[in-house]
């Protein structure tokens, strides 16, 4: 188990800061507690959002999360990332400038109009992956942090797609978070704030929020996030945890807007592994903006108390 | 053997050579890329040439006839071709050489084409500079060539056969009926390989053990084949001809009959009467039947099994001595047995090591020792047959219920490009699993056989007619590879796929999912290619000498592959190709001696100081101090030295001299090309 303060240059994105404060707060928070600092990264812009932007037009898509890397270059500091979004973007695109020299090259070029160039000295990480790793966190370190269990209830786990997805550009190389098929890490995670992690059918399924889906279609987006809300049910789940904002946004939205346009009611909670982690170290929902919420956070918080 | 040969190992007389040069336009191959014209004018001007030409194919009998004629009516003294490669024509231009009086080693070859025209086709002045600088450095070098004499080598009256599946007992039966004394070794307790798990054939649905069997019974009483299980190589020396293959026969605990006379044992030696086995108090899994059924410490992998001799496990046996008493006066169990090398010599070698699966765990979609439901090809296999764990009657391991619906998930890791998995075709699935299909239709009235294929390649002889019979038959295809298998909780499977001909995706609940899992060498192919340097693709399958026309050979002379562990085949292909591979390896040892190109080394005996530190770097121990003239020189042992050129290299006086690769011909070749002829 680490002892050091690991510094990391914070990534926050968009959707995290506009729509679920209480995961900025909580990632920094927890990330405290378990000796990771998160350094603001100052002047960051949008990753860019890699289904809205890549789609279109690839070279904006270089450019701007180039900049981004750049800016954490010079901060001499790896990026940590709360979004799975924001993961493909940043840690995509920093792999395939490091590893093509030509692609490098022509970024360089247009990152010339204001000054900056891309070297390749950073790596970036998302907190779940610092949070599983025994060199810089590990399992044994959160449960000791762990001042508030959260005891008696059944959470569903969702991976997303674009931390695990394509497994063949990623460089977990195969240990226990390179698995995208039947991977366990996440409900290690979970279990390690004490509550109970459950296995539901076709887990690794799309939340339906990504690649556009969701502003291009939303019926359909919707249709995929029922899907998967009713399999998270019938095992009974008494939350969600997910690891990226749009996907949570999906599910806490998305319950909403399937109320409207199926009438199907489902109220069950999301929250993000940062804010779940900080309810268990005991901050409170009013710090982590759980009212924020679509989705009440209540009979989750309330099923909490009535198991402590 | 002794060895009196004609070439000389000092320097040849001075002579001035004269060269003829003839450049090959290949039809458009060279022509098409590379100005022949220019490179032939260019080499007239060339020191030493004093003839050149080119021709449209000098492959051609026209064109051999020019270079016959040019050495007659010019006196040349070497002869340098530009056109393909060594590999293709250097014995063609080297008769055409003997043919117009020269000796055919007076020969130089020019690659213009395959690292020439061929790899620079879109630039007609680079490449055609380069044909230049090829065609001067052959020039520097035939102007040193020297006369030299190929050695015969007598040829061993014996052959080795490495793996006994159906090609390597094909492959012995075949030596051993022409009259070849033959090893087969077999790294198994029993021969038979991979078919003898089969329960059918396809297309024409033969008991898979009944055609084999009597095969199998007849590789384990001919005479003329020496038949060694649990045995594997362990080292090879020599060349064709003459190797010495040391074997190591892994202990079996059990004597045969043979081995118990030889030891006084009268009436003695394993009969195969099992009492041994019924007494064991070891129960351990059955590799042979995939772990589905138990087998004791002592065992026998199946009732026909050849040689019908028992076999320890000594990693489970306790030692328990039970075994030795049940066998009685036989006295057939040695508890201390140890493993026995022993060395043999062979005229030539025999390659059929076979396959394994590709672990198809690995692609976890499809969930396969995940979820209980989720077996393999060959599972299936023993699932189904009579003689199998469970008498032939089909079960799905979750709750041992008759399924009622089975998914045939085809190319399970085959063609596939995803970097998890083989990007060949493994050929015989598809055939398999439309047979698979055909059993499960037969013997399980009302059972539904859904098959998610990406082609069917019904590719043999009566084999798009069966697959005709078996949708006929009823059975479902679903063009598309399988995206994802989902355990439901009643332990059924759903398949999720999509249909490329509906442009849809489908999902199917089935009760058991049968992978055709992608195939692979086994590990021990490997261990047995380094040994006798083999070259693999890129795939790991051994790499036959010619894909087309000599798919029985190697780049090792003496050395044949039959059968799978040369890249996927099915039955009839193994066979065929065993029997070639047979043919192959029986021509040098009836031909009773072999010629070896003499491109060995020699030592230089009047300037050899007798360091004697060569004779540690040689790779082949070919080479020996000796005493000549009260002087101790090094002496080459012309047979066994491979012309590698390490000791040539290695020489602090430079005494060792390379035959057709001598310092002065390669000084010559580099002065050729840096000099650009001007020497």
């Amino acid at each position: 188990m680490s002892h050091e303060t690991h510094k990391y240059a914070f990534f926050l994105g968009c959707i995290a800061p506009n729509r679920y404060p209480g995961i900025e707060a909580s990632a920094i928070r927890t990330g405290k507690n378990l000796g990771i600092e998160l350094v603001p990264l100052k002047g960051a812009s949008c990753c860019p959002a890699p289904g809205a932007f890549g789609s279109i037009d690839l070279n904006v898509w270089y450019a701007m999360a180039a900049r981004n890397l750049i800016l954490a270059e010079q901060m001499n500091m790896d990026i940590a990332l709360i979004c799975n979004g924001c993961y493909k973007s940043i840690w995509e695109v920093n792999h395939k400038l490091k590893h093509n020299d030509e692609l490098r090259d022509s970024v360089n070029e247009v990152l010339k109009e204001v000054d900056m160039e891309f070297k390749g000295t950073t790596n970036v990480y998302h907190l779940a992956e610092l949070y599983y790793n025994d060199d810089v966190c590990g399992l044994d370190k959160i449960r000791d942090s762990v001042n508030t269990p959260l005891a008696g209830v059944k959470v569903a786990c969702h991976y997303g797609c674009h931390l695990l997805k394509p497994a063949k550009d990623r460089e977990f190389a195969g240990g226990a978070i390179g698995d995208s098929e039947h991977p366990m890490w996440f409900e290690e995670l979970v279990d390690a704030l004490g509550a109970e992690a459950v296995e539901y059918r076709n887990k690794m399924e799309c939340c339906g929020a990504g690649g556009g889906v969701r502003g291009y279609d939303i019926a359909h987006a919707l249709d995929i996030t029922n899907e998967k809300l009713t399999n998270m049910a019938a095992v009974g789940a008494d939350a969600i945890v997910d690891t990226c904002p749009f996907c949570q946004l999906q599910f806490d939205r998305g319950q909403f807007e399937i109320g409207q346009k199926f009438g199907v009611e489902w109220n069950i909670p999301v929250l993000h592994y940062c804010e779940m982690l900080g309810l268990a170290q005991g901050m409170t929902p009013n710090e982590l903006g759980l009212d924020l919420h679509q989705i009440s956070c209540n009979p989750f918080l309330d099923k909490l108390k009535g198991g402590q | 053997m002794v060895y009196t040969g004609k070439n000389a190992a000092s320097s040849p007389a001075v002579e001035e050579p004269r060269i003829g040069v003839f450049i090959c336009h290949c039809g458009t191959n060279i022509a098409g890329s590379i100005d022949v014209p220019a490179v032939k004018e260019y080499a007239e001007t060339i020191p030493h040439v004093v003839v050149a030409q080119n021709y449209a194919y000098m492959c051609s009998t026209p064109g051999q006839n020019m270079i016959k004629e040019a050495i007659e009516e010019h006196h040349l003294t070497g002869i340098v071709v530009a056109a393909c490669t060594p590999r293709l024509h250097e014995q063609t231009f080297r008769t055409a050489t003997a043919n117009g009086g020269l000796n055919q080693f007076r020969f130089e070859m020019a690659n213009i084409r395959d690292q020439g025209s061929w790899v620079h086709m879109h630039d007609w002045d680079g490449g055609t500079d380069k044909a230049k600088d090829a065609v001067r450095i052959a020039v520097a070098k035939a102007a040193k060539l020297e006369d030299l004499y190929p050695m015969a080598v007598p040829v061993e009256h014996r052959a080795l056969v490495v793996g006994a599946g159906i090609g390597g007992i094909q492959a012995s039966m075949d030596l051993a009926a022409a009259g070849i004394e033959t090893y087969l070794i077999e790294k198994e307790p029993t021969i038979g390989g991979r078919m003898s798990q089969l329960d059918k054939t396809f297309p024409t649905l033969d008991c898979s053990q009944c055609i084999l069997s009597p095969k199998m019974a007849e590789a384990g009483r001919t005479p003329n084949i020496k038949l060694y299980t649990l045995a594997e190589v362990e080292n090879v020396e020599g060349y064709i001809g003459n190797f010495d293959v040391t074997i190591r026969r892994h202990a079996r605990g059990v004597l045969t009959p043979t081995e118990a006379a030889a030891k006084g044992i009268v009436g003695g030696g394993c009969t195969g009467c099992g009492d041994c086995s019924t007494v064991c108090p070891v129960v351990k899994p059955n590799s042979w039947e995939f772990g589905m059924a138990p087998r004791k410490a002592i065992y026998i992998q199946h009732a026909q099994v050849v040689p019908l001799i028992y076999t320890i496990d000594f990693d489970a046996c306790v030692k328990c001595g039970l075994c030795i008493t049940a066998c009685g006066t036989k006295k057939a169990i040695d508890l201390e047995m140890e493993d026995e090398l022993f060395t043999i010599k062979v005229g030539t070698v025999i390659i059929a090591t076979g396959y394994e699966t590709f672990p198809i765990e690995q692609k976890k979609e499809w969930g396969y020792k995940l979820y209980d439901n989720v077996i393999t090809s060959l599972e299936f296999e023993r699932l189904i047959c009579a003689s199998g764990p469970t008498i032939g009657h089909l079960v799905r391991p979750s709750d041992g219920e008759t399924p009622k619906s089975v998914g045939f998930v085809l190319c399970a890791g085959s063609r596939d490009n995803t970097g998890v998995g083989k990007p060949y075709c493994s050929r015989f699935c598809c055939m398999y699993s439309l047979k698979h299909a055909h059993q499960i239709i037969e013997k399980i009235p009302g059972c539904k056989a859904y098959i998610f294929y990406m082609d069917i390649r019904s590719f043999g002889k009566a084999y798009e007619e069966f697959y005709y019979r078996i949708q006929h038959e009823g059975a479902k295809f679903i063009r598309g590879r399988v995206a994802m298998i989902q355990e439901l909780p009643n332990k059924n499977l759903l398949v999720i796929a999509e249909d490329t001909l509906l442009g849809m995706p489908v999902e199917i609940e089935v009760d058991l999912v049968v992978l055709a899992a992608a195939i692979q060498p086994t590990a021990e192919t490997e261990v047995v290619r380094r040994h006798f340097g083999v070259s693999c693709s890129i795939d790991k399958w051994l790499l036959e000498a010619h894909p087309k026309l000599n798919p029985c050979g190697t780049t090792t002379a003496g050395v044949y592959l039959a059968g799978v562990c040369q890249g996927p085949k099915d039955i009839p292909d193994t066979v065929a190709q065993a029997e070639g591979a047979a043919s192959a390896a029986s021509i040098p040892i009836h031909a009773g001696q072999v010629e070896l190109e003499p491109y060995y080394a020699q030592c230089m005996q009047d300037i050899c100081a007798g360091c004697g530190m060569c004779v540690n770097q040689c790779p082949y121990s070919a080479l020996a101090m000796t005493i000549v003239d009260g002087r101790t020189v090094m002496e080459v042992t012309a047979a066994k030295c491979k012309g590698c050129g390490t000791c040539g290299g290695f020489c602090p006086g430079g005494a060792i001299k390379m035959q057709h690769f001598t310092s002065p011909q390669i000084l010559a070749q580099i002065d050729a090309f840096f000099l650009g002829g001007e020497q």
